[in-house]
């Protein structure tokens, strides 16, 4: 049998999940026997494949580069997950989602700085007006909330959907 | 009128005397009912709805922190229907404001927190409201942080009944409910605040904490405030 | 004044009150509750009081007698004959009202009805006889049926004169039982009459007075539930305004039997006339001796306050009530304790709803026994509802529990207004359920409604139509819910912002149906968990409109339409949206005013493939929606695209137009497209598969393309060579035809399926329905669609000198026209009435004046025919109009009496059906009438890849509605061959001026020329004529652009 071929994406987020990910220790081993590691900030991939049977998605959905990146990802993947608090709630990176973008950018980058005000704009993906939960726009498949997910329930998870069993809810906190 | 009653709690056989509710009954079997708005020894105010029960003989459903519980009852306090309504009340109150347990300094301390893992919450399935609240950081001891509040009156009826001071209640009314001290002034203000901290300690999440706390560090001492109820013999 | 406290101080206040009742004057009476006023009652009477002052009659403002839509209602009564009501009153009247009076004479054309004598239940009032003309009040329709206990004193004493009331019989329920002293046996009899609590809960009332009764405290108290919160109810203000003392008189009775010392009545603040009524009628009550110390000097010592509530709905609620009464913010608290138990101030406390407290008199008066006769087994008694909405009569209107719905909508509210259609019936105010046409038979009880999901509530009913959404009723009633709700308790106060955020994202277009599941969900546990009744019920709308409405969630949801028009986000603009086709109709006349022809046609053909042919006999169901009629006239936007159409087709810019439509063509996908049947369905489904890329074949059974365009559609409304050219351009798009190959004679399904990758099946209906009369054997009996075809091939038809032709639709008129043309007397025979006929009412209209008859009321018996088998005559059956069917007409029915008249030949327009052959061997899955059952958004068939649309699918309906079935049909089966929806690519984005105009711009509606009857009878000609181009481009002009919004 083949190996499964397994993403991670990292969106809006701190790349705290992806180091929790890192810290599965000996548990990457039984992942590994069942899985390529496909794409992600971990590996050199450049180009999403097209069919990837499971995705864990990292961060929140803050802009429109987001918005296309899981779209596009959501159309290749077979189980997509949503991977820590700022992929499940959008946690803080929604902390700014009661300001409006403009106002903001405002504060932030013209009346903060002392030196060269401007919002930046080249370069820069455009802002939503809301950085919100994966699946507010994407169907999301399991989610596994935690700021970080304990590297434990990460397991967990994976190891049933590389068993091709949909997770049990494991009694995992938020926060 | 026999001074004990007995009730079937999930098929067990439960005594409980006169004026007891279904969720003394319940404690009593060892059964846990999850609650929210309900505090060992203040009144209950039937708020969250969390302890809702299914009873035998009644096609409505019943909160179990106000229900009497009367002789011969037979009471289910699980079920796929109450689980799945249950699991839908906190995926409310998560989404009605801001609760953002990494940055909060109830992390791990929090009820809301608690009975959403226990329930089995890990996502929710409606809009967050991402409501703009303010903070009162005015009291020299003590935050309100609207952000993390849950209504669920624990802060008002500590106050009002036990403290006997009553500075907190609420204004508006539906989703723009919220808890304001005195008649809406900065908690500093507030003349009739005896600087008690009852509220701060009733509090199930982060919105009422002592200052100076960092995340994860505000643990509350809700049994404090309750061996106080019962040294004063507070009412049901 | 004078104190009651024994029989004969009791006597002298009612011979007072019968004085003034019945004086030996006339007496004029206007209705002064706040509907009257607010049409103008007040102006009315101080015209009759400045009159009066002359002419020395007695004048009096009494309550309010129902009828809404009849005010200002004005009662003359001359001794010795019945009261008059007269109706719709103004200002002018009141000269002659009184002047006609003092004569003995009543004005004619403003009396409705009378009553000789009225029955108050607590006393009789005989009036007087006369009148015959008149109509007495109970065979006026809206007041049929109806039985008057609680309102029994409403419209005709003077609310504000406490001897009034005891004339008509008054206290005298409170003075018998003070005299009988045995509360107890007054407990009694409430149970026994089964009276149920009248707010909408329906708990026993007679047990609740029980539980109080038997508490023991220092004090008890009673209240009355005057906090009548429901947008578009009214029963309680109205019970207030027109008889307050029937109000105390119930609680000062219950005050005595329950053992309370205090009455409170919590009203609404918004009703400034019941508020000031109310309390002069306790000050009046308190002078007379009915409160206070010694009441009717019997020594029982009872009072009652009014507190005006502050405006909040919740306050309904019995425990939010109580605090709002305390001082408290209007909060519910769990129910045990109840108030019966500890209630105001912590003492025990009764509850009743206003108009509980009103039954309470008759009972004492007339016994349990006569008031279980009215209403049902578990509900006995009457319910007064506020009649809202979309019928012709609205008002307040007392009934029998257990009546059933249709008798309110139909009956007493005459049906829909305007001749719409109703669809649904709201009941119990917001948080009440909505009841679908279909169940109209429903017995309106607390039991029986509140199996189907809604509930009495205070009486509430809201009739809607199909102009009403019902997703927007479901968000509409969720919003005041919402905003009403106190918020303690957490599925009401988070679970309602959740349910309206779904719902507003139903009626902005960008909901999905996993949102319909969740706020189903939500909805069941909003009900289920919900601390007091407002949660309880606020569900209730989205429930109900969810289980009786789902297909306008989903036609919400999947096809972003709302049909009625109401959505507007979803549209464009109204014309747009009620285009079958969707045509952008703003776009066009902007683009015919800018005069840019070419993009004008070019906007309109990419809608509409055959403009030229719809622009003449289009039901045009855009202009019934236009905005301009608020002005004067609707846009004539079907004229203007014939008038575009006709600009073009056949002209020098024809060829560079379609080069320009061409050039839009995507490039081929190689995938092979059957359809079969070249009417208005395939043709519109056949240019828009070819633009999209792919090699379409269509097969048609007859010899030339077009369908019932070409072979039904006579040659005075449609050209057939204004159709021909319009088919070369759809041709010209790259198709194949193939005519003369009927599906499932000459060509298999299985055969076609095999050689194409999708099949689009659009047949039509050719099927004349079966005949339903004796003697269709007859030589001479015609079906409708053959003879129009035989026509159509030019082929000779002897009709004979006499034709009648039977049905009301637009192949009916269209047979009668061609009959007229060929010379024959012709009578059209319809069962119902002009108003209901489904033909297009100016085709009608234009038959009538070619000299064709028309026979309403009238059904075909039997065809006569002589010896040799020809047709000789029709036997009519006169039908009259009974109840209402569900396209909200009124059902013909035979009368019994039978006439005849002399015809050579009956042409039979009752109706096609599908070819029920085809159909079967097809193996398709059909419906029971034998159409083809397809997916309402992807028109998918149970065969997959097998597509159908049009006729054969929806049962004969209209060129237009087939179209919009292939524009709809081009669209998924592309979207299915190609896996995305590439349909807005074909379209072209115009630049065209984006302000609105002024509103009156363009002058009154412009028309095509018509031709003179005696010419146009002579030939085949068309009727009209199109526009002129000035006046198209002025037409155009008229428009108010609806689409361009701030």
């Amino acid at each position: 049998m083949s190996k499964l071929k397994l993403a991670t994406v990292w969106l809006d987020g701190c790349s705290g999940c992806h180091m929790s990910l890192l810290d599965l220790d000996e548990g990457i081993l039984a992942v590994a026997e069942k899985a390529d590691l496909v794409y992600g900030p971990l590996v050199d991939a450049t180009e999403f494949p097209e069919d990837v049977d499971v995705t864990l998605v990292e961060g929140a959905v803050s802009s429109q580069e987001d918005l296309k990146r899981v779209q596009m990802i959501r159309s290749r993947t077979r189980v997509l997950v949503a991977l820590g608090d700022c992929a499940v709630t959008s946690n803080v990176p929604s902390m700014r989602n009661s300001i409006p973008v403009g106002r903001m950018l405002q504060r932030i980058y013209i009346e903060g700085v002392d030196t060269a005000p401007g919002v930046p704009s080249d370069g820069v993906p455009v802002l939503l007006a809301q950085a919100r939960p994966l699946h507010d726009f994407v169907a999301v498949d399991a989610h596994l909330p935690g700021c970080p997910p304990p590297p434990a329930a990460i397991l967990a998870v994976l190891s049933d959907l590389l068993a091709g069993k949909k997770p049990s809810a494991a009694a995992v906190k938020f926060g | 009128m026999p001074q004990k009653r007995s009730i079937r709690i999930d098929g067990e056989l439960v005594q409980v005397a006169r004026g007891e509710t279904i969720l003394d009954a319940a404690r009593a079997a060892g059964r846990t009912i999850p609650t929210l708005c309900h505090f060992d020894g203040l009144r209950n105010s039937g708020a969250c709805r969390l302890c809702i029960v299914e009873v035998s003989g009644s096609n409505r459903l019943l909160p179990a922190c106000t229900t009497p519980a009367e002789d011969g009852m037979a009471v289910t306090t699980s079920s796929p229907k109450l689980t799945a309504y249950r699991r839908m009340t906190i995926e409310l109150l998560l989404a009605e404001r801001n609760h953002l347990c990494s940055v909060c300094v109830s992390n791990g301390h929090c009820e809301l927190q608690a009975l959403a893992t226990s329930i089995g919450v890990t996502s929710v399935r409606f809009r967050y409201r991402y409501p703009a609240l303010p903070v009162d950081q005015s009291h020299e001891r003590y935050v309100l942080d609207h952000n993390r509040c849950v209504l669920c009156s624990r802060c008002v009826r500590v106050c009002a009944e036990l403290e006997g001071a009553h500075v907190w209640d609420f204004m508006s009314r539906g989703i723009q409910l919220r808890v304001v001290s005195d008649l809406d002034q900065p908690w500093a203000e507030a003349l009739a605040c005896t600087n008690c901290g009852k509220c701060v300690q009733a509090c199930p999440t982060g919105a009422l904490v002592e200052k100076g706390r960092a995340v994860e560090e505000m643990a509350k001492r809700c049994s404090q405030v309750a061996q106080v109820a019962m040294k004063r013999g507070a009412p049901r | 004044m004078s104190r009651m406290e024994d029989i004969s101080t009791f006597n002298a206040v009612r011979e007072a009150g019968l004085a003034k009742l019945l004086p030996d004057v006339p007496r004029v009476t206007v209705g002064m509750g706040t509907c009257g006023r607010g049409n103008g009652a007040e102006g009315v009477y101080h015209a009759l009081a400045e009159a009066n002052d002359r002419a020395g009659g007695l004048l009096a403002s009494v309550g309010c007698f129902g009828p809404c839509s009849e005010e200002p209602l004005v009662g003359v009564w001359i001794p010795g004959s019945p009261l008059v009501i007269l109706r719709r009153v103004q200002q002018g009247d009141a000269e002659r009202i009184l002047a006609d009076a003092l004569d003995g004479r009543i004005p004619p054309d403003l009396a409705w009805c009378k009553v000789e004598e009225w029955d108050h239940l607590t006393a009789q009032i005989k009036y007087g006889h006369g009148y015959p003309e008149l109509p007495s009040w109970h065979e006026v329709p809206f007041f049929a049926g109806q039985k008057k206990i609680v309102l029994r004193n409403c419209g005709f004493i003077d609310p504000e004169d406490i001897e009034e009331y005891v004339a008509v019989g008054g206290y005298q329920a409170l003075y018998k039982v003070l005299i009988d002293n045995q509360p107890a046996c007054v407990i009694e009899q409430i149970k026994a009459a089964r009276l149920r609590g009248r707010g909408g809960a329906g708990f026993s009332t007679g047990i609740k007075w029980d539980y109080l009764a038997k508490a023991t405290a220092d004090a008890k108290y009673i209240i009355c539930n005057a906090d009548e919160g429901d947008p578009g109810a009214y029963m309680n203000r109205n019970e207030i305004e027109s008889d307050p003392h029937s109000l105390l008189e119930g609680m000062i009775i219950g005050g005595f039997v329950m053992g309370a010392s205090l009455g409170i009545i919590y009203v609404r603040a918004e009703y400034p006339v019941a508020v000031h009524r109310l309390t002069h009628a306790i000050e009046q009550a308190r002078e007379y001796g009915l409160l206070g110390d010694n009441v009717l000097g019997r020594g029982f010592h009872f009072d009652i306050e009014m507190v005006e509530g502050a405006g909040a709905f919740v306050c309904g609620e019995e425990t939010a009530l109580i605090a709002s009464l305390e001082g408290l913010a209007g909060r519910p608290r769990p129910r045990p304790p109840f108030p019966a138990q500890r209630g105001l101030w912590g003492r025990p406390t009764n509850i009743n709803n206003v108009e509980t407290w009103c039954n309470i008199a008759p009972i004492v008066v007339k016994g349990a026994g006569w008031f279980t006769q009215t209403g049902s087994a578990k509900s006995a008694g009457t319910k007064v509802f506020s009649l809202v909405g979309k019928v012709q009569n609205t008002g307040l209107v007392e009934m029998p529990l257990g009546t059933p719905i249709k008798t309110f909508v139909y009956d007493i509210g005459g049906g829909g207004a305007g001749g719409k259609s109703i669809k649904s019936v709201q009941t119990g105010g917001p948080s009440g359920g909505c009841i679908p046409q279909e169940m109209f038979d429903t017995p309106v009880d607390y039991e029986t409604l509140a199996q189907l999901g809604s509930i009495m509530g205070s009486g509430g009913m809201v009739v809607m139509d199909e102009d009403n959404c019902m997703v927007d009723v479901a968000r509409y009633f969720v919003e005041f819910t919402h905003s009403e709700s106190c918020g303690k308790c957490v599925p009401c106060r988070v679970g309602l912002d959740q349910a309206l955020d779904i719902l507003n994202s139903f009626t902005e277009g960008t909901g999905s149906l996993a949102q319909l599941e969740l706020l189903g969900e939500l909805g069941r546990m909003v009900r289920d968990t919900s601390l007091c009744g407002l949660g309880q019920t606020a569900p209730n709308p989205v429930l109900t409109t969810m289980r009786h409405f789902r297909h306008e969630f989903e036609d919400h949801i999947l096809g972003r339409r709302c049909n009625a028009g109401v959505c507007t986000q979803l549209a464009l603009s109204p014309c747009e949206n009620s285009c079958p086709l969707h045509m952008n109709v703003p776009r066009y006349l902007q683009l015919l005013k800018e005069g840019r022809m070419e993009d004008a046609f070019i906007s309109v053909l990419l809608d509409n493939p055959l403009p030229a042919s719809t622009g003449r006999v289009c039901q045009h169901p855009c202009e019934d929606r236009c905005r301009r009629q608020t002005v004067d006239e609707a846009v004539n936007m079907r004229e203007v695209h014939r008038f575009i159409a006709d600009s073009v087709l056949g002209s020098e810019q024809w060829g560079p137009v379609m080069d320009r439509i061409q050039a839009r063509k995507l490039a081929s996908t190689g995938q092979r497209i059957a359809i079969t049947g070249a009417g208005p369905a395939g043709l519109t489904a056949a240019f828009y598969l070819a633009l999209l890329g792919h090699d379409v074949t269509v097969f048609e059974s007859r010899q030339e393309p077009g369908g019932m365009l070409r072979y039904a559609l006579p040659e005075y409304r449609l050209p057939k060579a204004v159709l021909a050219r319009e088919i070369e351009g759809i041709r010209c798009v790259g198709m194949r035809f193939e005519c003369g190959k009927k599906v499932g004679a000459d060509l298999g399904l299985d055969e076609i399926e095999g050689q194409f990758d999708a099949v689009f099946l659009s047949i039509g209906t050719w099927q004349e329905a079966a005949a339903p009369v004796a003697g269709a054997e007859l030589k001479g009996v015609r079906a409708a669609v053959p003879f129009l075809e035989t026509i159509a091939r030019g082929e000779p038809v002897a009709l004979g000198r006499r034709v009648a032709v039977i049905g009301g639709g637009n192949a009916a008129i269209d047979s009668a026209r061609t009959a007229v043309r060929l010379g024959a007397e012709t009578t059209v025979v319809y069962r119902r009435e002009r108003k209901d006929m489904p033909a297009i009412a100016e085709e009608t209209a234009e038959a009538e004046r070619e000299g064709v008859r028309f026979l309403f009321l009238a059904a075909p018996h039997r065809i006569v025919g002589d010896p040799r088998g020809n047709v000789k005559g029709l036997e009519i059956m006169k039908t009259r109009l009974g109840e209402f069917d569900k396209s909200g007409r009124q059902k013909p029915v035979a009368t019994g009496e039978i006439t005849r008249f002399d015809c050579d030949s009956v042409i039979l327009a009752v109706g096609e059906s599908v070819d029920l052959e085809f159909g079967r061997l097809s193996g398709l899955g059909l419906s029971p009438s034998g159409t083809i059952v397809a997916d309402r958004f992807t028109l998918e068939t149970s065969r997959s890849n097998v597509f159908a649309g049009g006729d054969v699918v929806s049962g004969a309906s209209n060129v237009t509605k087939a179209m919009a079935y292939g524009k709809r049909a081009a669209r998924s089966m592309d979207r299915r061959l190609t896996g995305s929806d590439r349909f807005p690519a074909l379209l072209e984005a115009f630049e065209y001026d984006q302000t609105p105009p002024p509103p009156a711009a363009g002058g009154p509606r412009r028309r095509g020329h018509e031709r003179p009857v005696s010419v146009r009878v002579r030939g085949s000609e068309e009727v009209v004529e199109g526009l002129t181009t000035a006046d198209a481009i002025e037409e155009a002009a008229r428009c108010l652009r609806c689409d361009v919004r701030a």
